[in-house]
């Protein structure tokens, strides 16, 4: 990013540091119970992937200008100043190794929300020049095109077109009026078009009336990936925007992780003004529309499934009991893996990672934890609500030899509508 | 000087020194955390961060069966040494009349033979939590100086309290004295290393259940 | 019997299919979109495909390989997107179709998934191109359907 120094770095993490984060760092007593909690560090036994480590220049930070003994140290001279190599010693430590899973902040005895600080040392390691290439690239692009993968309009609507024609439905666009304005992610308009067709389907059997902007159709948000938060900003804005010129009553957010965090959680507060729509998971719609009657099946899966909760929309994102409850009506035999739900391991891809290919063969050696996993269940197939997720269980499937097919739970549902 | 002069010293001044330093640092501590502030959260909220702080203050003491089979040792030992630590400071008669002293309250204490055996499982858990320290790759890369210097600060009284109780090695009255000075060590550095936790985990489970819960998660 | 000329009528005729023939059909579909993928393997797997004797075996490590192919040939999260390359993705994701196992398709149509993703190839190649000649795709792979019925 332009601009980037190691002042900026310093002080951004400076700035980054509240009341919370004071009160985590006065609390860590080296315990290490946050690492058993890291599928970074129990594939690879590695104790430099300890959570809590990831924040090292944070808490120098905070100890060297928000503590007595330590601001006293740094006046005399006692203390060993942060410097930009300790940045650059980090760089992995904190975009390599960590998918802001926040399974390490369920497990910390004293109660420290470790994610929380590893997305604030971002904020620090970004303003300093120090992030990965691959993230980057991404972020520029999500400014410049409007989609971290490149995807322009015209892309879009040749989507668009295809889906019409497949599924005899009408992809409304610039709809004024609509009650939901509908946000896609790069990854499915590019790898998994079918999503814009089942949410076509679903939506037409249950009379759901929405649209897509022609403005902005991007959910993802590279900025809060990367930790530069007056991008993310920017990027929340043009959802904003897109939403307000539309007057839709409510933003659905796709299976996409960290597009539901960015737009759910973060939005309003990066933007500093509450939003005038409510924002909602594409899950919680369809559960609400489940709850109502409105979806018709004309069949259930009957192979045996399980469900991989995405870390952004379950534990980071409270949205647990919606896919639980579809995947009860869509399916016969639904069973849980070993620590599903809020505690469930993460997939070893979000917040970046797979978008660094540095990290490839980190992020490969991580899948031996979903492995385990899912051979305590041994299911038939494999479901889930985020098309990153997907992608790489689908690889990390493929490199374990391990023959489960990966479904998208809306894309199912799709699926078995009755033909009305 | 002398026995009493130093038992005159150590009960007095230096014991008021000692919990002054002690009682303004848990406040330098306490406003250093919230004069740091947080932003109000604009999003919508979808539960109460309320009830989410409250309910992770309590069931964060509670370890998921996952962490248990993975850091069983921590979390055993460490209740141990915890209750330990418990029984010996509030249960032991002789330290209820010191808080009464200081405080104007008491309560009723365990017998002293019970604290006794107490007091030395505390300090073979803590020798043990020590040896874990050192071995474990975890929390040897994660200790530095003041990790250790904490234990040691923490079981000095526990063993001077041990020989002073069943009179083993100095003089009684010089026993006891050097007793209350490890206290008053372990007092002077409470609010200023991690010992701190035992007030801070308060406010960092709470944050951490606000903002799970603000979410609608259970943390 | 008359060629097959709507959506409607494709869909119904694949339906009609066992799961074998539909593997066949499958590979056809796949052979009429190939020169949009670079990979060399979804070639060997489409000539696997087409063969109604293919063994067990054979099929197994077909699946493999056709999977390996999607999956090195998807576009990784935050990467700049080449449509060109993805039209390759969606050929290898025909060619998966083509060779998944029975019982792993679970009741869905070999045949309908592998003409979707072709379809989904040559959109890819519009995109690319900025043209309009996945409309086309649909009419070739009506009549090879056709075709495929009558012989």
């Amino acid at each position: 990013m332009s601009g980037a120094s190691f002042e900026r770095g310093y002080n951004a993490l400076k700035e980054q540091i509240d009341a919370p984060v004071a009160a985590f760092l006065s609390s860590c007593v080296h315990c290490g119970m946050c690492a058993e909690a890291c599928l970074f560090f129990t594939e690879t036994r590695d104790p430099k992937y300890t959570p809590i480590h990831k924040v090292e220049p944070l808490r120098k930070i905070w100890k060297q200008e928000y503590t007595f003994w330590g601001k006293l140290g740094k006046a005399l001279g006692l203390s060993k100043p942060l410097t930009d190599q300790d940045l650059a010693d980090w760089e992995t430590l904190v975009y390599d190794s960590c998918t802001l899973c926040g399974r390490c902040s369920m497990v910390c005895p004293v109660g420290n929300d470790i994610a929380y600080m590893i997305r604030k040392t971002r904020e620090g390691m970004a303003a300093a020049g120090h992030a990965p290439e691959g993230l980057i690239g991404a972020t520029k692009r999500a400014v410049t095109i409007g989609s971290p993968m490149g995807v322009k309009l015209p892309a879009l609507q040749a989507q668009i077109r295809h889906t019409e024609q497949e599924f005899d439905v009408k992809v409304p666009v610039d709809v004024e009026g609509a009650d939901y304005l509908c946000m896609l992610s790069s990854m499915e308009i590019m790898n998994f078009p079918e999503y814009i067709g089942s949410i076509a389907r679903i939506f037409k059997q249950a009379g759901v009336s929405w649209t897509l902007s022609s403005e902005a159709f991007e959910a993802t948000n590279s900025g809060i990936q990367i930790g530069v938060s007056d991008i993310a900003a920017e990027l929340v804005q043009r959802i904003v925007d897109a939403a307000e010129k539309l007057k839709v009553k409510a933003v659905i957010s796709p299976e996409c992780g960290h597009a539901y965090m960015a737009i759910r959680w973060e939005g309003p507060n990066l933007v500093g003004k509450k939003f005038g729509f409510k924002v909602v998971h594409i899950l919680e719609v369809l559960d609400e529309l489940r709850a109502q009657g409105k979806l018709k099946l004309k069949d259930r899966e009957t192979q045996k499934l399980t469900y991989h909760d995405p870390c952004q929309i379950g534990r980071r994102g409270g949205v647990l009991e919606q896919p639980r409850n579809l995947l009860n009506m869509v399916a016969e035999n639904f069973v849980e893996m070993p620590e599903a739900g809020k505690m469930n391991w993460c997939c070893g891809a979000g917040g970046g990672v797979s978008s660094n290919e540095r990290a490839d063969e980190l992020r490969l050696k991580t899948f031996a934890r979903k492995k385990a996993q899912l051979d305590a269940v041994n299911p038939d197939a494999l479901m889930s609500a985020c098309s990153n997720c997907r992608i790489h269980l689908e690889e990390g499937l493929e490199e374990y030899h391990m023959d489960i097919p990966l479904l998208s739970l809306t894309e199912t549902i799709a699926e078995h509508l009755s033909e009305k | 000087m002398t026995d009493a002069e130093f038992l005159l010293w150590v009960r007095g001044p230096a014991f008021n020194t000692a919990l002054f330093i002690m009682l303004a640092g848990i406040v330098i501590r306490f406003l250093e955390i919230l004069f740091l502030g947080r932003k109000t959260n604009l999003a919508e909220a979808r539960g109460s961060e309320v009830a989410g702080g409250f309910r992770t203050i309590l069931r964060r003491s509670v370890p998921d069966m996952d962490s248990f089979h993975r850091s069983g040792f921590t979390i055993i030992a460490g209740y141990v040494f915890h209750i330990g630590l418990f029984v010996v400071i509030f249960l032991f008669v002789p330290h209820i009349l010191v808080f009464e002293r200081t405080l104007g309250i008491s309560w009723g204490g365990l017998p002293s033979n019970i604290v006794d055996a107490t007091t030395v499982v505390t300090i073979v858990a803590l020798l043990a939590v020590l040896v874990h320290r050192i071995k474990d790759p975890v929390m040897r890369m994660l200790s530095k100086f003041s990790d250790y210097l904490v234990w040691l600060v923490t079981i000095l009284p526990l063993i001077t309290g041990w020989m002073a109780f069943n009179r083993v090695g100095l003089s009684g009255a010089t026993l006891i004295g050097v007793h209350i000075l490890s206290v008053e060590l372990l007092m002077i550095l409470f609010p200023f290393t991690k010992l701190s936790h035992a007030f801070t985990l308060f406010l960092a489970r709470w944050y951490n259940g606000a903002i799970a819960g603000y979410k609608g998660v259970q943390s | 019997m008359t060629g097959i000329t709507n959506e409607s009528e494709f869909r119904q005729a694949i339906k009609e299919l066992g799961y074998d023939q539909q593997r066949v059909l499958a590979a056809k579909f796949v052979e009429h979109a190939l020169d949009l993928c670079s990979d060399k393997r979804i070639a060997d797997v489409v000539r696997i495909a087409a063969d109604s004797n293919a063994s067990h075996d054979e099929l197994a490590g077909a699946f493999h390989t056709a999977r390996a192919a999607a999956i090195d040939s998807h576009t990784r999260c935050g990467s700049e997107g080449d449509w060109q390359e993805q039209a390759g993705y969606f050929v290898a994701r025909a060619a998966v179709s083509a060779v998944t196992p029975e019982a792993q398709l679970a009741g869905a149509s070999a045949a309908l998934q592998a003409a979707m993703s072709c379809r989904m190839a040559q959109t890819s190649k519009s995109i690319a191109a900025d043209d309009d000649r996945a409309v086309q795709e649909t009419q070739d792979q009506y009549r090879i359907l056709s075709e495929y019925i009558a012989s």
